[in-house]
């Protein structure tokens, strides 16, 4: 069976400010696949998240990068979002005055919008907040707050899981989604994202240890060093690398 | 005779004690004049365009409902809405079927102006309310006891052009214990001729004790887009005893327009004074409160928001007198300018002698859209008096891109996005009006 691509990186280059960040980034997710992305800190994961989502001052100096065979540097913020990139943020924002549900309720018509779906009216977006939320462990009260003002770091992960389980993306970037999370609740917001895996999305999971890939377990790793992938193999390269460390892939200064 | 002095005859000469506080405030006018760049109060506000020679002035319809009256027929149209018009004169609106009521989200008793005017349609009011036009006060004397007892002439020379002018404008006077169930709605309308119009208005409004009242305010236009007109208002605001009157104004003028008003409001024992405004649209429009805590336990809510592109510059300015020991007042401003609008909050607490155990707080806020869009702040606190709270703050800032970003990772536009965060910014100040329905309605407007 031929593999369908979903996202492809070729020679990707980028920077933030003057500082050269990634370089001669290569790779490609098929549909349905899950890739890790493991490293040393500093190496420039976080950075290809918002490469990929196309945030303001990351810019890119050469190379392509294709989804679904459109170009995806062409396309602002929302429009890849809309196209079915969601990532999952390490740090997510605070939204002073801006009820959670409000937001919600923006950004899932918007994406509805784009993919041709009548825009969900309050009763049935209410009913799929509830159901999504519970497995969650999100009451009514915690999406009557500003958007994670005053949510703990647990609140906030498992809200960013609550957005990609109803948005719905065929791609999704993990950005460290187990920082700042205990045990239990690394479990909630992993089987969110287990839920979501149904052979045709895909998910780019960026982390620094090797805990959560066992609660999302990768189809590939790849380990990030340098601006680029320097090694990759399937999920066993992830132990490997818990036992020994990134000192091998990290260059002498 | 063009300008803001005009030659023209008024209803009520006749009585002095009121032609009296006429000329009061023409020789207060004509010894300051429009106030300049240099006039410490108008330093932010530009006052330039509020003094142009083509402005003119309505006829009296007073006068001419007058003489209609006595006469078999009138030449000329009145140009006022009225049942005894006979003119016949093609464009006459008189005689017609008048429906003036306009759709509101809320009930209320609704009066009309159109283009400064008083369109006489009277709501059927409940036992222990008085609605009657200015004019209708002072020929019956229910006026005199309050017209032109707050405003000072000498410090507001608008108020004193106003005074000089007085006859468009309403009476209202909610008797001792009335609970009233709806609020009273003047809704000043501007239509398409109202090009260099400059009109004044004097509305006249007593709470008496025990009483409680809602009063909306609402300026809008229609087909006006283009006019460059001028609204000279003054409110004079009497709470007595333990009386509220809650004041929420929605200045939504034409974007030439010119808007300028005065809010003079006493408070006695155990009163409230609630207001709120939210202006939009105008070339300049200034809404200036103070309120004088005049004895214990009088407490006033001063908050405001304002939402501007273009050229505009919105003017919100406050001035609460503490007059009297545990008097409290809360002051709550927002506004968001883009383009290369300017907002202007100059606000102030004076706390006399005597005055202790006050409190009064001040906050300004203001979102920045552009770069060339500005903001002018001026607090000031004059603290004679001690053991209070006394209290200000300002802020500027952007919308965060952080936040934006955010948005916009989730699909929502940058626009969108946008609106989103102003609507929340503005709600902030919004959700302190505690009428829910007009909450909704404003906070509609503000988003339009």
């Amino acid at each position: 069976m031929t593999k369908t691509p979903l996202l492809e990186i070729e020679d990707l280059c980028a920077r933030v400010g003057e500082k050269e960040i990634i370089k001669n980034f290569n790779l490609t997710v098929n549909e349905g696949e899950v890739h890790a992305i493991m490293g040393p800190n500093g190496a420039g994961k976080s950075t290809l998240s918002y490469v990929l989502t196309g945030k303001p001052g990351y810019e890119v100096t050469s190379g392509k990068i294709r989804f679904k065979g459109k170009d995806l540097l062409a396309m602002a913020p929302e429009e890849r979002a809309r196209e079915g990139i969601f990532l999952c943020m390490q740090y997510p924002v605070e939204i002073p005055g801006v009820p959670t549900t409000t937001f919600l309720k923006h950004a899932v018509n918007a994406v509805r919008k784009h993919r041709g779906e009548p825009e969900l009216d309050t009763l049935n977006f209410v009913k799929m907040v509830r159901e999504d939320g519970k497995a969650l462990g999100i009451d009514n009260e915690m999406i009557k707050r500003p958007v994670n003002v005053g949510f703990s770091g647990g609140e906030k992960k498992r809200l960013e899981t609550l957005q990609m389980s109803i948005l719905k993306p065929d791609f999704s970037i993990l950005d460290e989604a187990d920082s700042g999370l205990d045990i239990d609740a690394l479990k909630v917001v992993a089987d969110g994202v287990n839920a979501l895996r149904d052979g045709h999305r895909s998910m780019l999971v960026i982390t620094h240890y090797q805990r959560l890939l066992n609660y999302i377990v990768p189809d590939f790793v790849h380990v990030f060093a340098d601006g680029h992938i320097v090694r990759s193999g399937d999920k066993n390269l992830a132990l490997e690398l818990e036992e020994k460390g990134y000192a091998e892939f990290v260059k002498e200064k | 005779m063009a300008g803001l002095i005009q030659d023209i005859k008024l209803f009520g000469e006749d009585i002095p004690w009121f032609q009296g506080l006429r000329e009061k405030g023409m020789e207060a006018f004509r010894r300051q004049g429009v106030p300049t760049a240099k006039t410490e109060a108008w330093k932010y506000t530009k006052p330039r365009d509020l003094n142009a020679d083509d402005f003119v002035m309505n006829d009296s319809a007073f006068l001419a409902e007058f003489e209609g009256a006595h006469e078999e027929e009138h030449s000329g149209c009145c140009h006022h809405h009225g049942e005894n018009c006979h003119c016949h004169e093609e464009g006459c609106r008189c005689g017609e079927e008048i429906d003036v009521r306009v759709d509101l989200p809320f009930d209320g008793y609704q009066l009309h102006f159109l283009n400064g005017r008083f369109v006489p349609v009277y709501p059927v009011l409940p036992r222990g309310v008085e609605i009657m036009t200015l004019m209708e006060a002072v020929v019956t004397q229910e006026a005199k006891p309050y017209l032109g007892h707050l405003v000072d002439l000498e410090h507001y020379p608008f108020a004193a052009l106003n005074t000089a002018y007085m006859e468009e404008g309403v009476y209202i006077r909610i008797d001792r214990n009335v609970k009233l169930d709806k609020p009273v709605i003047l809704v000043n309308h501007t239509e398409a001729d109202a090009e260099n119009l400059f009109y004044n208005l004097r509305n006249l409004i007593v709470v008496e004790s025990g009483a409680k009242a809602e009063l909306i305010e609402w300026y809008n236009y229609t087909g006006a887009e283009k006019s460059r007109y001028f609204a000279n208002v003054v409110n004079e605001i009497f709470v007595e005893r333990g009386a509220e009157l809650r004041h929420y104004k929605m200045q939504d003028e034409a974007f030439k327009a010119n808007h300028v008003a005065l809010n003079m409001a006493r408070v006695r024992s155990d009163g409230f004074y609630d207001a709120f405004c939210l202006q939009r649209g105008a070339n300049i429009g200034r809404n200036e409160t103070k309120v004088l805590l005049k004895e214990e336990q009088a407490v006033a809510e001063v908050n405001a928001a304002y939402i501007m592109h273009g050229w505009a510059t919105l003017d919100t300015t406050t001035d609460i007198e503490h007059l009297a020991p545990e008097t409290f007042s809360h002051q709550l401003v927002r506004g968001v300018v883009g383009g290369d609008a300017k907002g202007v909050f100059q606000g102030k607490i004076h706390i006399a002698k005597h005055a202790v155990k006050t409190e009064g707080t001040q906050l300004h806020k203001a979102l920045l859209l552009t770069d060339t869009a500005e903001i002018d702040v001026k607090p000031e606190l004059e603290i004679f008096a001690d053991d209070v709270k006394c209290s200000h703050g300002a802020a500027s800032g952007e919308l965060d891109e952080e936040i934006l970003f955010y948005m916009q990772s989730r699909g929502i536009g940058r626009e969108e996005a946008k609106q989103i965060l102003i609507d929340a910014y503005l709600d902030d100040v919004i959700n302190k009006v505690a009428d829910v329905s007009v909450r909704a309605w404003l906070k509609d407007r503000a988003g339009a």
